[in-house]
């Protein structure tokens, strides 16, 4: 059960057209939402007036913030604690000013969405132009028009850490090596927008509302907050989602915005984004400059690290903004190696561009690209095998769990065996000699590593001072002998009704289709902390093994005292149809509901000023090959393996398919994808003509090699959603510059694109 | 108010007449008598999730108007299969994991049984050729390819 390569539960609906997602949810009378957008990237709003286009066929209304104030809505805020951050609120809808293209000022409800966006046009807005702040640089410069005047600067937030130790490591340290990465901008794309859909429960006033969100728990409790109504008045439910990827983890003005219409029109509204929408005024990610520096003997170990980090936050406006991901790459700087003492200097900084946030990753492929470049790099300058260099900064074997310097409690396997076990299955050495055989015919061919340590299920306390590391199910044995599970997780594609009722089965010792598992949903728990961070098998399994492994023991004991060797059948049916029967002591019913926490996170810092944001982390190697034509800049991959440890695998069939498409998604994030506006703060991909994920003509397979160590948490899960779109990035950067390195070309961008490979290649001629 | 066209057509072999306003695209129609498995992924033809059957080959749903269909016969990846009853291409992508969020599949699913009929033997270039016009996110396409490999083998041509 547990290891098998169950089929998929979700598979028969989604095939068939039978999966609800957010746009299948139609109902009498539902209304619907188009916003009107701001054209410009900054301006004072001089002037709204709906008055056209409250005439529009079909209008119910025409709402603007002081509608909506009016309504009730509360300020939002991005929810983040920690100190040393300017003040910012900001209302569901702009009101005096608009600080990127998008940026939404008024909604419009009507009957069908059609009539919506026709009244749309007809809202007349007034708009003051304001200088246009796109570069996160420029926007430090001294003198540079600032989006927050009461900020007195464009830095919305910086941390640091005390300088002393790297900066004398690195001072002493026989070479150094300081270099600029740059992490370009791209965002999630799931394929199904964003959107969300509300309306009034007329039984008791409070709100239903269907989002299409990866954390419906949380989502629920900002738009309670939002909106005025105690939790316990508003349920969120997470339909069927087409892909989320963090794009869909954030809550948003939009979300909290149909709540507040819902309530106000007393209608049932619906406002799903469209791909416009989504690629301009939702989510983006990455966007971020490194500068490091970096102390290293002559073997090639580290002996210091320091990276400064500046993170294009687009405007803020969001909950945990850039911010979240950014702390996340200051803490796993050095992944898996020991480079000495590690220091950073990170500093947020908001433009007039689409908030930046969360996609898959979230912040650890900025840090691992940086770190494998400077390996690589280092073993270039020294003339060394990159293999080498990495096995000599790898962390020791011992002590486990490793326990680093800032607290994080590493409980890997040994990196070593698991680096040489990537190299023998990719035949490492036979790639350098047929490396070296395709230059001689004027082929530029590359080897590009990844050796990651990706730390998993982290704890969100640490930056929003609540949300923390635990999750909730509930699995009962009904009387006939099936089971339902009930998980504070939400799948968005990842087989979570599969996966999880593999883990209910095999605890219990039934077969997998006797189990149901349901998600999203908050009339089912009392809270859950929903799916990102690679969190979902090891809390919402830990969870379900757990409230399953206690059902198991308390049917054993009734077996027991049944006598007789009874079935499961058997005992389901005497404990619930014959409970007089039971042992005094015992409590009638078969179902157990727990919040389960591994327990090993340490969010704010202890006596000792240790902190430790990961529950666990899973190990994953990855080696891939490429071939570059240096006249188009067109990178082909010629093989691609990964050697993945993330603790005990539930489904191999499902553990691939995650690897293979994040690995996709990665190399995607590269070779095709950037978000790109002009000096003006006009975006110039807004479409999916100029936004280009991959194609099925633009990949090829990823082979995945399993290396199971189990994690001492609940079931001995480790996580691994998001491992090979970490590791892709740095993996092909790493090929591509190993490639280009006789003709004289350094990588030190994430844009490895045909045209931006051309232009290197033009420069070093 | 716009003057409705009512037009008249086959969808999953049923006859259907729908008044449709004359910017209602067959995206919009199908999903309005409540075919909902034709997903709306970018409505500017570029995703593939709304590509559904057009006198038996495939469209882009988005991209056309439903006024424009008069006449003519509509499948849906609901006329294809059922979930007691699914299509060999669908058994061959659940067997496959050729799908995990199942937005794209739909159009997935339509644009490999075209590919089939046409060629029922393609190689793998063939496969990743009639495909690179869908979008998938969530795969990187492997699950996607391999399964209809897999059906070119078990699918008989009809």
């Amino acid at each position: 059960m547990i290891g098998d390569r169950v089929l998929r539960k979700e598979d028969a609906r989604f095939l068939t057209g039978r999966g609800r997602y957010l746009a299948d949810h139609d109902v009498p009378g539902l209304c619907h939402i188009a916003l009107v957008r701001s054209p410009i990237a900054h301006a004072r709003v001089r002037s709204v007036d709906v008055t056209e286009a409250l005439l529009s066929p079909g209008v119910v209304g025409v709402f603007t913030q002081a509608d909506l104030e009016a309504g009730g809505a509360r300020p939002m805020t991005h929810r983040l604690s920690m100190p040393g951050i300017q003040p910012l609120s900001w209302g569901v809808l702009a009101t005096d000013t608009v600080r990127f293209v998008g940026e939404p000022i008024v909604a419009v409800v009507a009957t069908s969405r059609a009539e919506a966006e026709d009244a749309c046009e007809l809202v007349e807005v007034d708009y003051e132009p304001l200088p246009a702040m796109v570069d996160p640089r420029a926007a430090l410069e001294p003198g540079a028009p600032l989006l927050y005047p009461e900020w007195g600067t464009n830095v919305f937030f910086t941390a640091a850490s005390p300088a002393g130790q790297a900066d004398a490591a690195i001072a002493t340290a026989p070479h150094v090596l300081t270099e600029r990465v740059s992490h370009h901008r791209i965002q999630a794309l799931p394929l199904e927008g964003h959107g969300a859909q509300a309306s009034v429960d007329p039984q008791t006033g409070g709100l239903v509302v269907i989002a299409s969100n990866q954390q419906p728990h949380q989502l629920r409790t900002v738009i309670a907050e939002t909106v005025g109504l105690p939790e316990s008045s508003v349920r969120v439910i997470a339909p069927d989602m087409g892909g989320g990827f963090g794009a869909k983890q954030h809550f948003t003005r939009e979300e909290c915005l149909v709540a507040l219409l819902a309530r106000i029109t007393g209608r049932p509204v619906r406002w799903a984004q469209d791909r416009a929408e989504g690629l301009t005024a939702s989510i983006h990610a990455r966007a971020q400059e490194h500068e490091v520096t970096c102390g290293y003997d002559d073997t090639g170990k580290v002996l210091g690290y320091k990276v400064q980090i500046v993170a294009d936050l687009g405007n803020p406006v969001l909950y945990f903004s850039g911010i979240g991901p950014s702390l996340v790459t200051i803490g796993c700087l050095a992944g898996g190696y020991d480079f000495g003492p590690v220091s950073f200097d990170l500093r947020c900084v908001a433009t007039t561009t689409c908030p930046v946030g969360a996609y898959r990753g979230f912040g650890q492929p900025e840090a691992h690209v940086t770190s494998e470049r400077v390996l690589d790099t280092i073993a270039e300058r020294l003339g060394l095998d990159p293999v080498e260099v990495r096995h000599r900064n790898f962390l020791p074997d011992a002590p486990r769990p490793w326990m680093a310097p800032s607290g994080a409690r590493m409980d890997i396997g040994s990196l070593g065996p698991h680096f040489d076990q990537l190299l023998d299955e990719v035949d490492y050495d036979g790639w350098r000699k047929r490396q070296a055989d395709a230059r001689a015919e004027g082929r530029f061919v590359g080897i590009g590593l990844s050796t990651l340590v990706q730390g998993t299920a982290p704890t969100q306390y640490g930056v929003a001072g609540r949300f923390g590391s635990w999750e909730s199910a509930s699995v009962s044995v009904l009387p006939d002998g099936s089971v339902t599970v009930f998980v504070g997780t939400k799948s968005q594609g990842q087989a979570h009704e599969t996966v999880f009722a593999q883990v209910a089965a095999d605890a219990l010792g039934v077969p997998v289709d006797r189990v149901t598992v349901k998600d999203g949903d908050t009339a089912a728990l009392p809270y859950g902390m929903g799916t990102w961070g690679s969190r979902s098998a090891v809390m919402g399994g830990g969870a379900v093994v757990t409230a399953s492994t206690r059902l198991r023991e308390k049917m054993d004991l009734i077996a027991t005292h049944m006598g007789g060797n009874p079935t499961f059948d058997q005992i389901a049916e005497e404990v619930w149809w014959h409970a007089h029967r039971l042992p005094h002591h015992l409590e009638p019913g078969l179902t157990s509901t727990v919040v389960y926490t591994p327990g090993n996170t340490i969010p704010v810092p202890d006596a000792a000023g240790k902190t430790n944001f990961e529950e666990t982390y899973g190990a994953h190697m990855t080696c891939v090959v490429v071939e570059v034509d240096v006249d188009t800049g067109d990178v082909e991959l010629l093989d691609a393996v990964l050697v993945s440890d993330c603790g005990r695998v539930i489904n191999p069939m499902v553990v691939e398919g995650q690897h293979q498409g994040a690995f996709v998604q990665g190399l995607g994030n590269v070779l095709h994808e950037e978000i790109r506006y002009d000096d003006e703060g006009q975006p110039l991909t807004a479409t999916l003509i100029d936004y280009t994920p991959p194609l099925a003509t633009d990949v090829r397979d990823l082979r995945v090699l399993h290396r199971e160590k189990p994690s001492e948490n609940a079931g001995g899960f480790r996580g691994m959603g998001e491992a090979a779109i970490i590791a892709a990035p740095a993996a092909i950067a790493g090929a591509v510059a190993d490639a280009l390195r006789p003709l004289g070309v350094e990588v030190w961008s994430t844009r490895l694109h045909p045209h931006h490979l051309r232009a290197l290649l033009r420069a070093a001629r | 108010m716009t003057a409705l066209i009512e037009t008249a057509l086959s969808v999953n072999g049923e006859r259907r007449i729908l008044d449709v306003e004359p910017r209602t695209t067959l995206l919009d129609a199908l999903r309005g008598i409540g075919l909902t498995g034709t997903h709306a992924g970018c409505e500017h033809g570029a995703c593939g999730a709304c590509t559904v059957l057009l006198d038996g080959e495939t469209v882009r749903s988005c991209l056309v108007l439903a006024g424009q269909c008069g006449g003519r016969e509509v499948t849906t990846i609901e006329g294809l299969g059922t979930p007691d009853a699914l299509h060999p291409v669908m058994e061959s992508f659940r067997r496959c994991h050729g799908l995990q969020c199942g937005f794209c599949t739909p159009g997935m699913v339509l644009t490999a049984v075209e590919l089939l009929d046409e060629n029922p033997s393609p190689t793998e270039a063939e496969v990743r050729e009639a495909l690179s016009g869908n979008i998938c996110r969530c795969t990187g396409y492997a699950g996607i390819v391999a399964a209809v490999l897999d059906a070119s083998s078990s699918v008989v041509s009809e």
